[in-house]
């Protein structure tokens, strides 16, 4: 019965954890974003004053302001390949950027304005096993094309993801000619605040908005499908298992019909049995259900350790949601048994063990 | 202590009834040995349900201090046979993952271990305390049965054919520590006459029916 429990919990646990890994993905991979509000024109580039104009506007301070071009990449994922953005900065910016995205010590060196060079983070090195010298993007290559090579020359010890080249290289490089601004606030309470006043403003009009919180809201727009699915997968594994567990029930308290007719005959009270063996039950379903989530930690640990973070993949071996979603199965085996333990003893009879009519 | 007045308990089989015990009226007086006699069938293991309080009479009434069962809630029922009445099963009823010395106390809890060692050296199981059932003879589990049902040192122990699955010999021993061990009264069902030797009464039943006591 704990060992049912226990692989029930490992296996639904272990199932919300990986794609549950997806939504961690998109925020780790994506999360610099919480440091900055973005803004292109859409459809007519000439509209880009009016959106600079817009900030001039805004009741949010802005503590800098930065012009960049922007050319897309792969990073490798769980799912596949996601699009990845590989801004393209002024020199000038290097420092402020740095330090605003907190990418710490840089090994190599920052790219030159107009040349093939890019500086990226330590998960971007990971995932694409990139090092010092390596060619990043490449006209040869159909996944991370560049009109010349991109050579990696430099990478910040840093959690974050991000990838810059010059402003210049991509001017002079890719299409289409569209800049974005990047707006930074002094910290996240008023990013968010300015976050939410551009997408305010901006809404409707031939501008497009990015966002830390649209980020969020997307990736939970596009994986709601994905969860509901989940849920009912769930749901028909806790009825699986709920029926399996009531079946061991019955066998374990058949096996035990003896005790119980034994007991109660010298005198112990049908409650106190009922209270003793819902407690039993309690403490087997309780322990199997601890277990398993233990069990699951070990196991997405070992995952983590061993296929996802060598790729710069993310997984939480102690993702709450993995567990909240385990909780219906002793949830349900607790009550059901409870049902058969009153149900059983409603109407036995102590005098048919004794004499042996039903064992 | 113990009294029935016209106790009847009738068993339905296929719409057909049987009496098991018909209008039977006797009282067990504190620490007297009674033996219950009769054949196979006879209703005598029915007749000790009914004085236990295992099973309430269809007729008549049966009194425990001069109070009905029937009137007292079932908990109080089992209080009192968990607290006052010991029991000793045809069968030797232990329960299989526990040792001797557990099966002793299961029912009424390690504060009597003591006293379940030294009843368990009386009975001569001094070297098997810790042994579970399934290594014990059929004359070693009533042993433990036994201490199990004199453990709280009940004032009636209720034993019913505690020598039927037993050799001769083993039987009169346990009948013999039965009587030595226990403190109050001993209401025994059997139908070997001579295993109630040392009896104060013998009750013999047909039936379902007294017959006569001796």
């Amino acid at each position: 019965m704990i060992a049912i429990i226990m692989l029930a919990v490992v296996l639904i646990a272990g199932i919300v954890a990986i794609i549950d890994s997806i939504p961690l993905s998109v925020q780790k991979v994506y999360g610099y974003s919480r440091f900055l509000t973005g803004v292109t024109p859409r459809g007519d580039m000439s509209y880009f004053p009016t959106i600079l104009r817009h900030f001039e506007k805004s009741p949010v301070p802005i503590e800098r302001r930065i012009i960049c071009r922007t050319s897309i990449f792969n990073v490798n994922t769980i799912v596949g390949p996601w699009p990845f953005v590989l801004h393209g900065i002024n020199p000038n910016d290097f420092d402020y950027l740095s330090n605003k995205l907190r990418l710490g010590r840089l090994d190599g060196r920052q790219p030159i304005s107009g040349r093939g060079e890019a500086v990226i983070t330590k998960p971007i090195a990971k995932n694409l096993r990139l090092h010092l010298g390596s060619i990043m993007l490449s006209p040869h290559d159909e996944k991370n094309y560049s009109l010349t090579p991109v050579v990696v020359v430099g990478i910040y010890d840093s959690d974050q993801w991000f990838a810059y080249t010059s402003y210049e290289y991509l001017v002079q490089t890719h299409f289409p000619p569209v800049d974005v601004a990047i707006y930074f606030a002094k910290d996240q309470q008023t990013q968010r605040r300015l976050d939410a006043w551009a997408d305010k403003t901006l809404a409707g009009t031939k501008a497009n908005v990015y966002t830390y919180p649209k980020v969020e809201r997307d990736t939970a727009e596009s994986l709601a499908v994905l969860f509901r699915i989940l849920d009912l997968v769930v749901g028909l594994l806790v009825v699986v298992i709920t029926i399996m567990m009531c079946m061991l029930v019955n066998i374990y308290l058949s096996q035990r019909i003896v005790e119980f007719g034994l007991l109660q005959a010298i005198g112990i009270s049908r409650k106190r049995l009922v209270t003793r063996t819902v407690a039993e039950a309690a403490w087997m379903i309780l322990t199997g259900w601890i277990v398993g989530s233990a069990v699951t930690a070990a196991v997405l640990t070992l995952i983590r350790n061993v296929l996802m973070n060598p790729k710069g993949y993310y997984i939480d071996p102690l993702d709450p949601l993995a567990y909240v979603y385990t909780i219906p199965v002793p949830a349900a085996v607790l009550i059901t048994s409870i049902a058969i333990v009153l149900i059983k003893f409603a109407k036995f009879d102590p005098i048919a063990v004794i004499e042996r009519r039903i064992v | 202590m113990i009294r029935t007045e016209t106790a009847s308990l009738t068993y339905w089989d296929h719409g057909r009834a049987i009496k098991a015990c018909d209008q039977i009226s006797l009282a067990i007086r504190k620490d007297e040995f009674v033996g219950i006699l009769g054949p196979s069938g006879s209703g005598k293991s029915s007749l000790l349900y009914l004085l236990s309080g295992l099973k309430d009479p269809t007729a008549g009434v049966v009194f425990y201090d001069e109070q009905p069962y029937a009137q007292r809630p079932p908990d109080e029922r089992a209080a009192i046979r968990l607290n006052a009445f010991g029991f000793v099963f045809q069968q030797p009823f232990l329960i299989g993952f526990l040792t001797a010395l557990e099966n002793v106390m299961c029912a009424n809890g390690s504060r009597h271990e003591h006293r379940a060692r030294k009843l368990l050296e009386s009975l001569g199981l001094q070297d098997k305390m810790n042994r579970l059932p399934s290594d014990l003879s059929g004359g070693e589990k009533q042993r433990v049965c036994i201490a199990r049902a004199l453990l709280h040192e009940p004032k009636v122990v209720f034993a019913d054919e505690p020598t039927a699955s037993l050799d001769h010999e083993t039987g009169t021993q346990v009948v013999e520590m039965l009587v030595r061990n226990r403190n109050g009264a001993l209401v025994m069902v059997t139908h070997d006459e001579s295993m109630l030797t040392q009896a104060d009464r013998v009750l013999r039943i047909h039936e379902g029916r007294l017959q006569e006591s001796s």
